[in-house]
């Protein structure tokens, strides 16, 4: 089993990241935890210039994860039935491949 | 060594053979039974061993198949019965009840917010999921029970200053209100952004009895309309008569008896 602080993610190519959910349904509970894990140190010392916000509702609306990266591109994961790491690991494989293109790019 | 050997058996005694001797090849290297380095066993002996290994005995039926057997931890340590209690105490006690989810802040800032909020009386518990739910369940609280999962804290306090918590943790983003309970009323996020946007109790008692002290003084004023405008008739006649009377004393003042 994969603990899920050991997943790094980069956030540099990340713009902002706004994490919705409702805390009195009961799918919340992976989301909650991926908006902790986001809020911590290691991660958010990869970029400061990331703005994590978190939307607390009371209307019934599902779990929901928005990622504006920097190029544009916008990632949007709905939590109800993702776990945590699922969500970490996509992420992170997302800005990894951003941050490859990056490097290239600044090579040529 | 093997020469010596060899002429040591050979040499020693009168009936030996001539001639190879199988046990010789077997010291060809020299070392002796006994050493200090792993010495490789005898053929013969490392099948026996292989043979002989220590096999695990394995259940026909591997245990994950079968029903699970009911671990019941049920400890309950002295620890766990004071946090409880402590949990029960901090419901009975305390009229505004904020859970909020608590993302890892740096030290000093929890010590910043915490000096904010005890300014305005409010406390701040660090709390842990399997103490809370338990007693939760068993209070009439039942509704908070799927507020807590991931990391918590409690904000409680025994006056409801939802105005200024809300600001205090405005200034802190890492700290995400997710509910409340005052006064035994379960409120969303919104719902206490509403709460706080009320005026004072004294303000809106007053604002009532206005409201209510309103129509009885319409029908009072109505009443006492007539005997009111009589009244103000009668002045005026007495000035316009005293005016009169200035100029020609003659006329006695009419309005004595009224």
């Amino acid at each position: 089993k994969k603990m899920a602080s050991k997943i790094r993610v980069v956030l540099r190519p990340v713009k902002s990241i706004v994490v919705r959910f409702c805390p009195f349904e009961s799918n919340v509970e992976s989301t909650r935890k991926f908006l902790g894990y986001i809020n911590h140190k290691k991660i958010q010392t990869t970029n400061r210039n990331c703005e994590v916000t978190a939307d607390v509702r009371h209307d019934g609306s599902e779990p929901l994860v928005d990622v504006m990266f920097a190029d544009g591109e916008r990632l949007i994961m709905k939590g109800a039935n993702l776990t945590t790491i699922e969500m970490l690991t996509a992420l992170g494989s997302r800005c990894n491949a951003k941050e490859l293109k990056e490097e290239q790019k600044s090579k040529k | 060594a093997p020469a010596t050997k060899m002429a040591a058996l050979s040499g020693g005694g009168a009936p030996w053979r001539r001639g190879w001797l199988p046990a010789l090849q077997f010291i060809r290297r020299g070392s002796k039974a006994v050493t200090r380095h792993w010495k490789a066993m005898h053929f013969q002996r490392q099948k026996l061993m292989a043979v002989t290994e220590y096999l695990a005995p394995r259940p026909a039926v591997p245990p994950r198949c079968l029903a699970p057997r009911k671990e019941t931890l049920e400890e309950d340590n002295g620890y766990v019965r004071l946090l409880r209690r402590q949990v029960e105490e901090v419901f009975r006690n305390n009229r505004m009840i904020a859970v909020c989810q608590y993302n890892s802040m740096p030290g000093e800032d929890v010590v910043l917010m915490r000096h904010y909020l005890r300014k305005h009386n409010i406390e701040v518990k660090f709390v842990l999921n399997e103490i809370v739910r338990p007693v939760l369940s068993q209070s009439k609280y039942k509704n908070l029970l799927p507020l807590f999962v991931a990391r918590n804290i409690l904000l409680v306090s025994p006056e409801t200053k939802a105005k200024e918590m809300l600001r205090v943790l405005k200034g802190v983003p890492q700290i995400n209100l997710l509910g409340a309970c005052i006064d035994d009323t379960i409120l969303s996020r919104q719902g206490v952004e509403n709460f706080a946007k009320l005026p004072l109790l004294e303000a809106a008692q007053g604002q009532t009895v206005g409201a209510l002290a309103l129509l009885p003084s319409q029908t009072s004023s109505l009443l006492q309309r007539g005997s009111a405008h009589l009244t103000a008739l009668l002045d005026q006649h007495i000035r316009r008569l005293q005016a009169g009377e200035t100029e020609s004393p003659a006329e006695p003042p009419p309005a004595q008896s009224s």
